[in-house]
């Protein structure tokens, strides 16, 4: 049986390695008003023309400055959205999606929902997709894996190929882990998951190596740069990437969220998804009341960046709801 | 040369037939000769046309230039002819013994060693390939590893495939997949099947209906390329224009344009609307924009293997020499009619064998 400390460590979890990496600053810039943006964008190209190191981050000028403080962003938001919806039919969920123009999507979930729009259904959806490889799916799994349901139906709305495979993995990663497993039963299961022959599969073994090698998960950071990341192509979402990192930061930190995810954030090409997923499986592995306190707070609240109703929902609350209907379902 | 006989005796029955042989194999043989010129001198001017226009939008293009007809003089073509001749280089050692591990060796001693500094005008597939090849790994794991397995690179050096397997799109289709496994995956494997399988069945002067028919043939019906294909032939079919056909295959939320499914699509669509006429077809194909010179090129390579070297515009013709070797210096000083003959030749010798 699942234990509740172990889910809500899942999910704040995730939401402190969401809040880590640099891209959480620039999603949550998304709060401020867009003239803000667009002269972040001028700056940028200032530093560029006069050939200057001091680079511009994204700052309030005259706004409010709490959406640049530390906390969650997309990911949290996706995860919350999952938990919220996961009983419900996947293409009414996404269909509902489908209808607003308030959100900031993914390339992978952006073109699901256009596909969804124009009559191509899932798994058309996802696998007509130029993104279809990304975590998009893998960061919703944690989720699907936390109430033991299968992660795949979800999945395939928005990726295909090594995208479903790494929500496979990352659902039963965390099934095992809120279940009571410890770090070698986590990995078992992702890796049982994920065939040798996909690239996802092989960058796992080729990571969890570099793991097995490294003193602990900063010393691994290098090496899982140079192994894993071709740095040829302008986006770092791939699951074959992000996911095999955090397995292997998992092992290299013996499952500590405050070495494993800190190093995931050193991978600045995926620092948008991969501390997040490193901080899901870590969490659920010593469960919340683990985690450090001053972390959690700060990544407690949903900010509304992605999805913009979720402005303000406590993720904690998220992952409750979730625990109380799988006790009822148990009882039932 | 030594002669035999006077010249005056009649030849006997036995000889008689050797030369009709002789002679129904040189007619064969300038047929095929001609198709080959014409389809890779038809990719490279449409390699050239539509370097301008890539990534540029139809209303752009129009803006710039009305309508692009012309080549840009002395600018040449990009790494869709290089890599082609790259592959028709490899096509001519190995022929159908070709395998995943001669590409990758071939990458890894005869491409990567000389190139100085940034690789220009090649594609993510090719590159990500390299970088896999740097990093030790092998076909197919080269073409899975980085994330751009539907790249339309492979696509768009299939064309020397089919000249190859020239009248047999099941082999064109196999032999393209054997070099896509170390660049590509999935989809893209898919796109250059589809243009090697089109090119074999237009080297027999198909008409455009049925290359492209030959084209869907070659690759899975529940495939995305099969279905931007499909879609693609429909609005050909109804007459639509840019705006639908790019409603139809274009990606609109993905920033780049190398898809393959998507640049398959435009560019036998471009072919199908240009009714297999060489200019007709790359003109179309060069002025959908997207990976204009990708796709001009494969519109070109399918119009010139239809309708041969004279198919293609002398102005064009004109404009294309020995390639520079800019994107593969292991290519340059090669010309596409050479090349062309050489293929044509090492098929000839492997079907006496």
């Amino acid at each position: 049986m699942a234990s509740g400390d172990r889910i809500r460590g899942a999910f704040i979890g995730l939401a402190v390695g969401d809040a880590v990496g640099w891209p959480a600053q620039r999603h949550r810039s998304g709060l401020l008003a867009p003239w803000s943006r667009r002269l972040g964008r001028e700056l940028d190209t200032f530093a560029e023309e006069r050939r200057i190191t001091t680079l511009p981050v994204p700052f309030a000028l005259n706004q409010q400055v709490g959406p640049l403080r530390v906390g969650p962003s997309d990911d949290a938001e996706w995860l919350a959205w999952t938990a919220r919806t996961i009983g419900e039919d996947r293409v009414t969920a996404y269909g509902e999606l489908a209808a607003r123009d308030d959100l900031r999507v993914r390339i992978s979930v952006r073109v699901a929902l256009g596909n969804l729009a124009r009559g191509k259904p899932p798994p058309v959806s996802g696998h007509d997709n130029p993104h279809h490889f990304d975590d998009a799916a893998a960061v919703r799994a944690v989720a699907f894996g936390a109430a033991g349901l299968d992660p795949r139906p979800d999945a395939v709305v928005t990726n295909s190929g090594d995208g479903v495979l790494a929500a496979s993995a990352m659902a039963a990663a965390v099934a095992v882990a809120v279940a009571g497993g410890d770090v070698r039963d986590v990995v078992a299961a992702a890796l049982a998951e994920l065939p040798a022959d996909t690239a996802i599969g092989a960058a796992a073994r080729i990571a969890l190596e570099v793991a097995d090698r490294a003193d602990d998960a900063f010393a691994a950071v290098p090496e899982l740069d140079a192994a894993l990341i071709d740095h040829v192509y302008s986006y770092g979402v791939a699951a074959a990437q992000t996911v095999p990192v955090a397995l292997a930061l998992t092992v290299a930190s013996g499952g500590r969220l405050s070495a494993a995810v800190p190093a995931a954030a050193c991978l600045p090409s995926l620092a948008d998804s991969a501390p997040a997923l490193t901080g899901a499986l870590t969490g659920a592995l010593t469960g919340y009341a683990a985690l450090p306190g001053r972390w959690c707070e700060a990544a407690r609240t949903l900010a509304g960046c992605a999805l913009p109703g979720l402005a303000g929902t406590d993720l904690l609350d998220i992952a409750t709801e979730l625990i109380t209907k799988g006790e009822q379902h148990d009882a039932a | 040369m030594t002669r035999e006989g006077t010249g005056c005796e009649r030849p006997g029955r036995d000889a008689q037939r050797r030369i009709r042989q002789v002679s129904a194999r040189a007619a064969t043989r300038s047929v095929a000769l001609d198709r080959a010129r014409g389809c890779l001198l038809g990719l490279a001017a449409g390699d050239a046309l539509g370097r301008p226009a890539e990534n540029l939008e139809p209303a752009e293009i129009e803006r710039r230039w009305g309508r692009l007809t012309e080549i840009e003089p002395g600018k040449g073509g990009t790494d869709d002819t290089e890599y082609s001749i790259f592959a028709a280089i490899l096509l001519c050692r190995h022929g159908s013994a070709l395998t995943s591990e001669i590409v990758a060796a071939a990458y890894r001693e005869e491409v990567m060693p000389s190139i100085d500094g940034p690789m220009r005008g090649a594609g993510f597939s090719e590159l990500g390939a390299m970088e896999a090849l740097r990093g030790g790994l092998q076909p197919p794991l080269t073409g899975l590893w980085h994330q751009h397995g539907w790249s339309d690179g492979l696509a768009m050096r299939a064309a020397p495939y089919g000249i190859y397997a020239a009248g047999e799109p099941a082999e064109a289709a196999r032999l393209v997949a054997v070099d896509g496994a170390v660049s590509n995956a999935g989809e893209g494997i898919l796109g250059g099947q589809a243009v090697a399988a089109a090119v074999a069945v237009a080297m027999t002067g198909a008409e455009p209906g049925e290359v492209v028919a030959a084209g869907l043939r070659a690759v899975p019906e529940d495939s995305w390329t099969a279905r931007s294909l499909r879609a693609a032939v429909e609005v050909v079919r109804g007459a639509g224009g840019a705006v639908d056909l790019h409603d139809a295959v274009v990606v609109r939320d993905y920033p780049w344009t190398d898809l393959a499914p998507e640049a398959v699509a435009l560019a036998m669509a471009a072919y199908l609307i240009g009714g297999g006429d060489v200019e007709e077809s790359v003109v179309a194909a060069a002025n959908l924009g997207r990976d204009a010179d990708t796709t001009a090129a494969i519109a070109g390579a399918l119009a010139g293997a239809g309708r041969g070297e004279d198919g293609v515009p002398a102005r064009w013709a004109a404009e294309i020499g020995p390639v520079k070797g800019t994107c593969l210096p292991v290519v340059a000083g090669r010309h596409v009619l050479d090349v062309a003959g050489e293929l044509v030749a090492s098929r000839e010798r492997a079907e006496r064998i």
